[in-house]
């Protein structure tokens, strides 16, 4: 990364320690043991919780004119800490909110997931290309087809069902904008990174949501992806399913995915 | 002896002929093909009109046997040197696209060589890497008819981002026929002249979606601004800070600003989602010196590099054909006369990539 990202950061968060843990496209990721609210006599081991935090931070994009930069930067970070609050409060899994700074692009939220065996951060993108690896090391194996595997991709169907339902997509969905976390005995997927989310009553919106992940998984994991798909659909229907209104609204979802797949340019149009 | 081959281009209103020299053993960084001659003729029409199918069709039929002559006299090679013919199979606009077929079938035959049908895209891809010797890019594909952000995973050129409904060369050509502005030397070059003169910018939709973007609403919403300003319509957004109008200047500044932006946003993006440090730009639009600029920022921002092309293979030609074309061909890809036919849709991630190891 440019140093002169990492200088402006310093500028706005002075004082505080800042360890890169990636760069998206769009922000920053920085690790920090500081928690805003703290005060300077009091360290944040001292108390319960964890003592890691992430920052998140939107550089300002200079290849973009300075008025589009600047209004695209606080509306995507407003927007983004004000939907981690909402779901805060609808019990959804994701990151908690701390604090935010909109016009620099500065959101302070909680740290979540863990290290692999490999030392990557447990996306479930890095998570299945571990397992992917394994797999070719040892064709005999089923590891990357495994039942843990089943069983998160359902979990990560169901989270994004909880977020439909609420009429919330996200706007975004890659493997890599899904983290896992450790419980106790499973693991558990989290939905990060809410910055292009917006609310929508829409089937249509949902259904792009969901191929825009078809697409992902089918770029990223390309040898197995359709299992993972079906896996993340069945998922997606259970949570769907029992209430009759919710299984009309699963229904077009549904339908509209199909057509959805439909679109992309330049498909063959055989059949 | 080294291979030769000759490649047609025509899945727009460019009519593109070109011949190619690979030497022996693999194409690598230190052992370049060749470009031996790379000619074309575009089809070109009166202001505030687009190219028809059929009137682009009989253009490319009217030039193509002048053209192929002339790429064979300035690469000074004769037929019988040559190893195969190469043809746009797709994607394109069907009618174009159809006589060139036609043209390759008939030397195929007369010279008794094999024919291999290339994609369009592919095309594009595999010439930009030749020449910019960018090994492993992410690339973004911008022409009039296609927009794509490609990258390269287990013998497919995959599509991560795409738009979702007009190309963004499309967006540029319409708007500039809603400006009247020539056609020559192309439409979005034009926009491109103006926009240099533009300093305010106008606000409009900023549509990217993940990966993919719209731009059909961005063009809409910038043509009423036009018809507004050409009316003398009131209008809060035709009035700068200043007070002083709007031009047309500005907003072809604006329509760039905006549309490069998303570019740039979903190809970081992808970059940021395979962890690529490299970019290649390849397809008409690519010579556009701002989305370069841009490109160029976002890659120094992430300590990577862009790999852009000039216009010789930017804008559609036919060297990129019989240079795919030829990669594929040494790898044993023939296509039989009875297969030969084109298509208007033929995706990039459709084609098994045999000649890459990696």
């Amino acid at each position: 990364m440019s140093s002169a990202i990492l200088a402006q950061a310093h500028s706005y968060l002075s004082g505080i320690p800042l360890e890169v843990i990636s760069q998206g496209a769009e922000a920053v990721v920085f690790l920090t043991t500081v928690h805003p609210y703290l005060s300077e006599s009091m360290h944040p081991s001292d108390i319960q919780i964890s003592s890691k935090y992430i920052i998140k931070y939107r550089p300002s994009k200079t290849y973009r004119h300075e008025i589009l930069d600047k209004q695209l930067t606080k509306s995507r970070t407003a927007a983004e800490a004000r939907l981690l609050s909402k779901l805060y409060s609808l019990k959804i899994p994701a990151p908690k909110l701390i604090a935010l700074d909109a016009p620099h692009g500065i959101i302070w939220m909680e740290f979540l997931g863990f290290q692999l065996p490999n030392g990557h951060i447990s996306s479930l993108k890095n998570w299945l290309w571990y397992l992917e690896r394994q797999q070719e090391a040892d064709t005999t194996a089923t590891i990357a087809l495994s039942d843990t595997v089943k069983q998160v991709l359902t979990l990560v169907g169901q989270a994004i069902a909880k977020l439909h339902l609420q009429d919330i997509v996200h706007g975004d969905l890659t493997s890599s904008n899904i983290l896992l976390e450790q419980n106790i005995e499973e693991l558990q997927p989290t939905l990060i990174d809410f910055g292009l989310s917006s609310y929508s009553p829409l089937a249509e919106d949902k259904a792009v949501d969901l191929y825009v992940l078809e697409r992902a998984l089918t770029s990223t994991h390309p040898v197995y992806s359709e299992k993972y798909n079906d896996w993340l659909l069945q998922g997606y229907e259970e949570t769907y399913g029992g209430k009759t209104n919710n299984k009309r609204k699963y229904a077009e979802v549904s339908k509209r995915l199909e057509d959805v797949r439909l679109r992309g340019r330049k498909r063959s149009m055989l059949g | 002896m080294p291979y030769y081959s000759l490649g047609l281009e025509g899945s727009a209103n460019k009519l593109g002929v070109g011949v190619i020299e690979h030497p022996l053993e693999k194409i690598a960084a230190y052992n370049h093909a060749n470009v031996l001659s790379n000619v074309r003729d575009t089809y070109v029409t009166p202001p505030g009109e687009g190219f028809l199918p059929r009137d682009t069709a009989r253009h490319h039929r009217n030039w193509v046997v002048r053209l192929i002559k002339q790429a064979l006299r300035e690469a000074n090679i004769r037929p019988n040197q040559l190893n195969c013919i190469c043809f746009t199979q797709g994607p394109g606009m069907g009618a174009p696209l159809q006589s060139v077929v036609i043209a390759a079938r008939t030397i195929a035959q007369m010279w008794d060589l094999p024919l291999v049908g290339v994609n369009h895209c592919i095309g594009h891809i595999e010439m930009g890497r030749e020449i910019t010797g960018a090994t492993n890019p992410v690339v973004l594909y911008v022409s009039g008819g296609n927009t794509q952000v490609i990258a390269y995973s287990r013998q497919r050129y995959r599509i991560f981002g795409e738009t979702l409904d007009i190309a963004v060369g499309n967006c540029l050509d319409r708007f500039a026929r809603t400006l009247q502005i020539p056609n020559a030397p192309s439409p979005g070059y034009n926009i491109e002249q103006l926009a240099k003169k533009g300093r305010h910018l106008v606000e409009l939709p900023y549509t990217v979606k993940g990966m993919d973007l719209s731009m059909s609403g961005i063009l809409e919403y910038v043509d009423n601004l036009a018809h507004d300003l050409f009316q003398g319509k009131k209008n809060k957004q035709l009035i700068r800070a200043d007070g002083s109008k709007v031009t047309v200047e500005d907003l072809c500044f604006s329509l760039q600003e905006c549309i490069y932006a998303m570019l740039v946003e979903i190809t970081e993006r992808a970059m940021a989602h395979v962890g690529s440090r490299e970019v290649l730009i390849v397809g008409g639009v690519g010579c556009n010196e701002r989305l370069q600029e841009m490109m160029g920022i976002m890659a120094k921002d992430r300590n990577g590099s862009i790999y852009a092309t000039d216009e010789r293979f930017c804008i559609d030609n036919g060297i990129m054909i019989a240079h795919a074309g030829l990669l594929a061909f040494r790898t044993g890809t023939r296509t039989p006369l009875d297969q030969s036919v084109c298509t208007q849709r033929f995706r990039t991630d459709e084609v098994f990539v045999s000649w890459r190891e990696d």
